[in-house]
């Protein structure tokens, strides 16, 4: 193992760290908001990366071009997920932890089940796309172009999700119903459309991701369970609720998983980052960065 | 006030007795083998789902990792009678403390953890130790272990040309996780468990620690579930990791309780006897184009459940008695 | 006879913010003990205090003779500190007898003993008939006896009521009163935060006042209320919802 493979390995590790970022902060988005988690997010993932296939597929559209399509279906799926179930599930007194938990868990399922029923569990892979199978040197590090677009939409994305959060009016305004849902109200604010939006806002960052990982990931049914967990992780190591603890807990992740690829057989590199998961609760129980 | 619920606890008693005696009868009647098949997992899944309420239900710890200690019965199960001839009755046992112990000491660090980081904890728990059980070579790794088939035998508890052995014993389980669940639901930690599901503050004011009694209930449940691990392994004769300790376990575990009912005596049985029928009905007749169907139709129930009826489809044959009463 | 309660120099900081500031108090066995003060004055602060829901920030808190500064409320429970809670906290999913059993428990080795406690408790609190409602269903009064009911089914020493008269008309705050005497004469000493005066005062033997964090006065509760510094700390009050 040289000093080259290892950076190699964690420059790839650190690409892919932005991208699990960016699913997850879409959770951490919900979550901060108004404290559901969203269990079919991995599911949001799988129909993001189906549809540019799909787009791929039928329409010969780059997945670059596809994004901003797919992001936007998202957008209009996760606001409709939201006004359909979880705002009758977050009503729920009796049992509220587990209707939380399974109404969004069994959408996840039903997701599932549909996209084998439709698109039946063969792989599927978006085969030329602009980007797919090209590298770049930089520095002697070889590193995949899709991978690298991925980073750079990512980063972008985090950005603009700053300045939407922290210097416009609707984003102020989610800020404000996440502090105190019930005050809002009383200014004018219509809690379920902040909070629609707000799903709606989630799910396009997932679509984002989804687009761009259709460029060098398998696409099947089940492909969101896998990452579902390491956005999982990611949030919860971030910190639930902190948009930019989801940033640098997916870096940590990804670098982590890498590190882990470097020491150990290849089927155990996930061990890594659920490991590091369990030590971050277990000892800081609100994330790195987390304030709930 | 006292007879009428004396009255109550002894009626459940019989009802359940008298289930289990109909049920006992119906292979006597039904002899299709693949009916028997889904008959023997119905009344495990029905066990193994009363055991996962007690943690998750009673106690209000949502775990989504249990196929954690449904793996560990039957690895203990399959490794004692195959690298040194334990006989499966001792493999359950060995099994069931061995998960129990886990489960108290995975409790320590876990039960801190709020609802959700908690599921999520126990989810990443599961898949640890699926992945070192993938990697573990003593224990067949990714192969997995075999149980050489030999004659039928008690003894060695296998069974190769009938279903009914394992049927029964299924049904004793089933009867077994249902009877601890109605013993601890009028005792301490019965009252214990509802009390810090409802309101851990005024649990704590009255005295109920909330960390022991949760550890209890972790071993309990786990303890169970482990059992029901070895039976599978011995009802399979094949176990590989993905088989035993994969994710889909930990769902069926707790999808029968969600439907029936969560935290009730009789809505992981009723929860089972309708879903487990279902899914494999809707897998198997469906054929090749029917792929996910089952999913689809769980996840709804699921999702329909969760939102319109959270206290499960128990609660429809409340109502009524509710209605009969004075 | 050392007091069955004593805190000492209890002063507790919430992030900047000085809820109680060098507190000590004691409760004598046998007594009802009234603590008043405007509002802000810090008593529910040192009722979680007493009762074991957070540490001090300083000080110390001894029971029985017991240093329990550190106990965890659980603990505190099982020694014999009783409480309720100001917004009531029934178990809403079980019944009234249900939740007084939950407190049963604490001194009983079986389940039975504990039902059979808790039968007595509900008679003595007057809830006997209701034994078998869904706490959720009781309306507030009924609650509010309910919580005392439980507290007492847990056999304390110190039985802490947290404004349990507030808000009650006339013929149910009597009640409660007369609730509050015969728990006394059972052998326990109760400490009670309320508010309405006219109600608390006949019924407690002595009384502490707490303003801003401090202990303003204490004593017989005829000689509280006619002492100058404990009428300031009121009229300022009374002066904004004006008078």
């Amino acid at each position: 193992m040289t000093a080259e493979t290892i950076i190699q390995s964690l420059a790839s590790g650190l690409l892919l760290g932005l991208l699990y970022g960016l699913i997850a902060v879409g959770l951490a988005l919900i979550f901060g908001l108004m404290d559901v988690v969203n269990f079919a997010h991995g599911e949001f993932l799988m129909i993001s990366m189906y549809a540019t296939f799909f787009l791929f597929a039928f329409f010969a559209l780059d997945p670059l071009l596809s994004a901003p399509l797919v992001a936007a279906a998202l957008f209009v799926f996760g606001a409709v997920v939201y006004l359909l179930v979880v705002r009758f599930a977050m009503r729920a007194k009796a049992n509220a932890g587990m209707v939380q938990i399974f109404s969004t868990f069994g959408l996840a399922i039903v997701m599932r089940g549909l996209a084998q029923f439709f698109f039946t569990p063969d792989y599927r892979s978006v085969s030329h796309s602009w980007l797919g199978g090209k590298t770049v040197s930089i520095a002697g590090i070889f590193l995949p172009q899709p991978q690298l677009m991925g980073a750079a939409v990512a980063i972008l994305a985090f950005g603009g999700l700053y300045f939407f959060i922290n210097r416009t009016d609707f984003g102020r305004a989610l800020e404000a119903t996440r502090e105190d849902a019930g005050a809002v109200a009383l200014v004018g604010i219509d809690k379920n459309r902040v909070f629609a939006l707000g799903w709606g806002l989630g799910a396009a960052l997932v679509g984002l991701a989804g687009a761009i990982m259709a460029m060098f990931f398998y696409i099947y049914p089940d492909v969101g369970a896998s990452f579902a967990l390491i956005a999982y992780v990611t949030v919860a190591l971030g910190g639930f609720g902190s948009v930019f603890g989801a940033f640098a807990g997916g870096i940590i992740v990804g670098l982590v998983e890498a590190t882990t690829a470097l020491v150990m057989p290849p089927s155990l590199k996930s061990v890594g980052i659920y490991a590091v998961y369990l030590l971050v609760v277990f000892i800081r129980p609100r994330g790195l960065f987390g304030s709930i | 006030m006292d007879k009428a619920f004396a009255e109550r606890r002894r009626r459940e008693l019989m009802l359940a007795g008298c289930l289990a005696l109909v049920a006992a009868l119906v292979p006597l009647f039904v002899k299709d083998v693949y009916v028997q098949n889904i008959m023997v997992l119905t009344l495990m899944y029905a066990a193994l789902s009363q055991s996962w309420n007690i943690l998750s239900g009673y106690c209000g710890q949502i775990s989504l990792g249990h196929a954690l200690y449904f793996g560990l019965g039957a690895y203990t199960t399959a490794l004692l009678f195959t690298k040194f001839g334990v006989l499966p009755w001792f493999g359950m046992l060995a099994g069931g403390v061995i998960s129990a112990l886990i489960a108290m000491a995975l409790g320590y660090p876990c039960f801190r953890l709020r609802g959700h980081y908690f599921a999520i904890a126990t989810i990443v728990i599961a898949e640890i130790a699926l992945l070192l059980f993938q990697n573990w070579n003593w224990a067949g790794a990714a192969l997995g272990i075999d149980i050489p088939i030999r004659r039928d035998s008690w003894l060695t508890f296998q069974f190769a040309r009938s279903k009914l052995p394992y049927f029964y014993f299924a049904l004793v389980l089933a009867c077994i996780a249902w009877f601890v669940t109605w013993w601890l639901e009028d005792s301490k930690w019965g009252f214990w468990w509802r009390a810090v599901k409802d309101n851990p503050d005024a649990a704590e004011s009255l005295g109920v620690v909330v960390f022991n009694s949760k550890m209890g209930a972790a071993a309990v449940s786990a303890f169970l579930v482990a059992v029901g691990g070895s039976f599978y392994c011995q009802f399979v004769s094949y176990i590989d990791p993905e088989s035993v300790m994969g994710f889909q376990f930990s769902l069926l575990m707790a999808l029968p309780a969600v439907l029936g009912g969560i935290g009730t005596l009789w809505g992981p049985m009723l929860g089972a006897v309708i879903l487990i029928p279902l899914t494999e009905l809707t897998r198997s007749f469906i054929g090749g184009s029917g792929r996910g169907v089952d999913l689809i139709v769980y996840g709804s129930l699921i999702v329909l459940i969760s939102l319109a009826r959270p206290q499960g489809l128990v609660g429809l044959f409340a109502r009524k008695k509710k209605a009969l009463a004075p | 006879m050392t007091p069955l309660l004593e805190t000492r120099s209890v002063t507790q900081r919430f992030s900047g913010l000085v809820a109680n500031s060098d507190v000590s108090i004691s409760v004598g066995r046998g007594e009802i003990v009234g603590l008043i003060g405007p509002n802000g004055a810090g008593k529910s602060t040192l009722f979680n205090l007493i009762a074991g829901v957070m540490p001090p920030t300083e000080g110390a808190i001894l029971f029985d003779g017991e240093d329990v500064t550190r106990l965890p409320a659980a603990e505190r429970c099982q020694r014999g500190i009783g409480r309720t809670f100001q917004v009531v906290k029934s178990f809403e999913t079980m019944s009234v007898i249900d939740n007084v059993i939950v407190g049963a428990l604490v001194r009983a080795t079986h389940i039975r003993e504990a039902r059979r406690n808790a039968h007595e408790v509900l008679e003595f609190a007057g809830l006997a008939a209701r034994a078998d409602v869904l706490a959720s269903d009781l309306i507030p009064s009924e609650k509010r006896r309910l919580e005392v009911a439980r507290a007492l089914a847990t056999r304390p020493k110190l039985l802490l009521l947290d404004e349990v008269l507030t808000g009650l008309t006339p013929i149910e705050a009597q009640t409660g009163v007369e609730l509050v005497r015969r728990v006394r004469e059972t052998g326990v000493t109760v400490l009670m935060v309320e508010h309405v005066m006219e109600i608390v005062m006949p019924l407690v033997d002595r009384a502490i006042v707490l303003d801003l964090g401090k202990v303003l006065v204490a004593g017989k509760p005829q000689d509280v209320v006619r002492d100058p510094k404990v009428i300031t700390a009121y009229l300022g009050d009374r002066h904004a919802v004006g008078q």
